[in-house]
């Protein structure tokens, strides 16, 4: 029953949303009545999402969807994340968000109501388009044709809270930006006053900082879950999804600069169009299953070629308005030597470039394969030697980039910079020189550091410090700045500083690590609801009273005959100690212990980056 | 000038989407690579007998008789699962050659492996250091391999081999 609401609800829905796209041309509506028909088939949709939830949730396993893809004995919270755990749940999540932000979007006040009606129907268009895509290819409603009474189990790998809440935030971002699109093209359309740029701005925060924090939490997962002890891998979903985010934060900047009256219409357009371009091209990689990774989803041609449709089409239809009604007033650019203009010239000059080599190597593999019928993989070597050394003067250029005037080539200030870049050099050094001396941790740690010294500098010294809302607005830049700075000090440490230690160990074996004592307790296996769950206990500094127990093992789940790793972290403020259990051999269990320094500083840094998306949407 | 910055977008769009269009429709499956080696000459090599030292196995010694050579190792567990298909080829083909090549084992658990699970190999080579399988372009175990009269590769599978892809993969090319 649940089934049939859904189905005919999302089958409504995409008829209105025909309906008006049609309205442009044939059947005209007052504004009231149009967005009231938006709001109606957003609501519909979500119906038919929360059909397919609630079917999860009762174990309707007369729901094709659900027979695959869930058993009755999981706890709730993976029945209700294993909606989108698969592929035709997720796209119709995908689907869900897009209603979302065209809900939202119809509410928008203060804008031109012609300017307002033709982005939505644009939203409409993409509505109808993965609409379709849902009903003809990846249905999640259709009905088992036997009568059974268990279900096949959700992929362990994904029984996990974070993962759980993943997606739907990471496709916050990336359906997010198809209302930056829709407002681009409706502006090309229009190409009245500038006024778009402020909506536009507004939603490109609100996007880049979902994907922020569903990257993040993606890379979590992996630090805990895949049990490699790294936090990210360059697998190419990583990838697909790290390319909407440069892209969306040169937008984000070139949006910036309509503040300055600087902005370069043309640039932030295609700049719009690029971030959902990215977005669908992303789906299409994943949903496809054109390329192999952690991720891997189960591959179908035909869904491949109707994506692949989709984003030709609206790939096409983006970069196609854009040049035919090619906006023609344009401010001329302030470019001076070293002026705010010029600084987030090159900044987004790099982004974009950053962007475009990470493309390469992703879809290098294909074109190789097409050519050559080889098959080989870019991985880790060709990014780390491609994208960090595109990236760094561009966060050399950040860390003085707030502060720049937009007129005039001077700095305020400019000899506390100077010092203090030379104080700071020279400690870092003093610091390399005592420890084991790594180029990369070098100019890692200094530029981390220089970032957030300089973002201090430029609070102190050009604003009065008040405990306002006005001036937590002000500061805000720098704010976000200074989360990147503990990022990239996160980063550097917790990768090139990484300590590596193997045992093979019995059972009340003790053993030393960073020079405290570990005493390995013992092996224990409980049955857990849905899974076996093998556990190596681990009494972390024992001579102190305030000794730590850790726990790392694996889980098999009976239902989908699957191991999972389950690492044990030990969490300091300054380094996580990462326990992973090997296989046994002779009574010895292999272990392997990393000690990665500061790797908490990466989530902190991502946190103070979301925290300033947050403002900077609420600030005008 | 710019029309061609413009179109630029418009170009990469239309590459991608037929090199896209191309991988789709040729059918390649992501698990299943092409071999480089494939109806190429079998690599040389040249490794001593997991029993007796002095028993050397060199390219030259499979010329002329049907070879299928499996890289497996006592540490394996999916090894494990296609190794008693191997005992059914054997008694199905008596002709064919049964290489097997033990992939970073110590010798003792390669030769307490193949006492418990019974041994189907003519001959069991050994590769401790991996350099035979580098040579073969080995990506994880188990990998099989089969090579006709001449010493060309005509057939290569990664991962255990099934009765099914016994059936109609390989057969058909006995």
């Amino acid at each position: 029953m649940s089934s049939l609401v859904g189905f005919l609800s999302l089958v409504f829905a995409i008829g209105i949303n025909f309906y008006l796209f049609l309205s442009r041309y044939i059947f005209k509506f007052q504004k009231q009545k149009f967005n009231l028909f938006i709001r109606f088939s957003s609501l519909l949709t979500l119906l038919s999402f929360f059909s397919l939830m609630y079917a999860y949730v009762v174990s309707d396993f007369s729901n094709y969807n659900v027979f695959q893809n869930s058993h009755s004995n999981k706890p709730l919270i993976y029945k209700i994340s294993g909606t989108w755990g698969n592929h035709e749940g997720s796209m119709l999540l995908w689907l869900s968000i897009l209603s979302i932000f065209s809900f939202f979007f119809s509410f928008t006040k203060n804008i031109d109501e012609s300017f307002q009606r033709l982005t939505l129907i644009i939203q409409s268009l993409l509505h109808i388009l993965f609409g379709l895509f849902i009903v003809f290819t990846s249905n999640p409603f259709l009905v088992n044709s036997i009568l059974i009474n268990e279900g096949l189990g959700l992929n362990p790998i994904l029984q996990d809270p974070g993962l759980a809440v993943h997606p739907p935030i990471l496709y916050g971002g990336y359906v997010g930006y198809s209302i930056v699109f829709s407002i681009a093209i409706a502006g090309l359309f229009q190409n009245t006053d500038d006024e778009w740029l402020y909506v536009a701005k507004k939603w490109s925060l609100i996007s880049w900082t979902f994907l922020t924090g569903g990257i993040a939490l993606g890379s979590y997962w992996a630090y805990y879950e895949l049990g490699w002890g790294g936090w990210w891998f360059w697998d190419p979903v990583e990838n697909i999804s790290l390319m909407p985010w440069i892209a969306g934060l040169a937008l984000v900047h070139s949006l910036m600069m309509v503040r300055g009256e600087q902005a370069i219409k043309k640039w932030i357009v295609f700049l719009s169009i690029l971030c959902f371009s990215l977005s669908v091209f992303g789906t299409f990689l994943v949903r496809s299953g054109i390329l192999t990774s952690v991720h891997s989803f189960a591959a179908d041609a035909s869904r491949g070629i109707f994506i692949l449709l989709i984003f030709f089409i609206v790939t096409g239809f983006g970069f196609l308005v854009f040049l035919l009604k090619e906006p023609k007033k344009s401010n001329a650019l302030n470019l001076l030597f070293i002026n705010k203009v010029s600084a987030l010239v090159i900044n987004n000059i790099l982004m974009i470039i950053a962007t475009l080599t990470i493309l390469l190597g992703t879809i290098y593999p294909i074109i190789i394969e097409v050519l050559y019928n080889k098959r080989i993989s870019v991985g880790g070597p060709y990014f780390n030697a491609t994208v960090i050394p595109i990236m760094i003067p561009g966060f050399l250029l950040m860390s003085i980039a707030p502060i720049l005037s937009w007129q005039t080539n001077k700095i305020q200030n400019s000899k506390k910079y100077v010092l203090g870049f030379i104080i700071l050099s020279i400690l870092v050094l003093i610091q390399s020189y005592f420890l084991d001396f790594n180029t990369w941790g070098f100019v890692g740690l200094l530029l981390g550091f220089w970032i957030i010294l300089a973002s201090i500098i430029a609070i102190f010294s050009s604003y009065k410090v008040k405990f306002t809302i006005k001036f937590v607005k002000i500061i805000n830049p720098h704010i976000a700045h200074i989360g990147v700075g503990i990022a990239i000090i996160g980063i550097t440490c917790s990768s090139v500083f990484q300590n590596e230690l193997d045992f093979n160990l019995s059972e009340g074996d003790k053993f030393i690590v960073n020079g405290k004592t570990v005493l390995f307790e013992e092996i224990e296996t409980t049955n857990q609801i849905n899974f076996q769950a093998l556990r190596g206990k681990f009494l972390f500094n024992i001579e102190k009273n305030q000794s730590k127990q850790i726990e790392a093992g694996k889980n098999y789940y009976p239902v989908s005959k699957m191991i999972t790793s389950e690492a044990g972290i030990l969490h300091q403020w300054n380094k996580d100690i990462y326990f992973i259990l090997g296989d046994q051999k002779d009574n010895e269990w292999f272990v392997k212990v990393l000690i990665n320094p500061f790797v908490s500083f990466i989530w902190l840094g991502v946190i103070i980056m979301m925290y300033s998306g947050l403002i900077a949407v609420s600030r005008r | 000038m710019s029309r061609i910055f413009i179109l630029t977008p418009l170009i990469v769009l239309l590459i991608i989407c037929i090199f896209s269009l191309t991988y789709l429709l040729s059918g390649k499956d992501p698990n299943k690579p092409p071999s480089a080696l494939l109806n190429k000459d079998v690599p040389i090599f040249e490794s001593s007998s997991l029993y007796n030292l002095k028993d050397v196995i060199k390219t030259k010694d499979i010329k002329n008789k049907k070879t299928l050579i499996n890289f497996f190792a006592s540490w394996c567990s999916p090894c494990k699962i296609e190794h008693p298909l191997f005992f059914e080829i054997r008694k199905k083909h008596p002709e064919l050659y049964l290489l097997g090549f033990n992939h970073k084992d110590p010798t003792a658990d390669a030769k307490k492996y193949l006492e418990n699970d019974g041994n189907p190999y003519h001959f069991v080579g050994v590769d401790s250091d991996g350099l035979i399988a580098l040579e073969f372009g080995v990506f994880g175990l188990p990998e099989t391999y089969l090579i006709n009269e001449d010493g060309k590769i005509i057939f290569k599978f990664m991962g255990p081999i099934t009765k099914d892809i016994l059936k109609n993969e390989i057969e058909p090319l006995l």
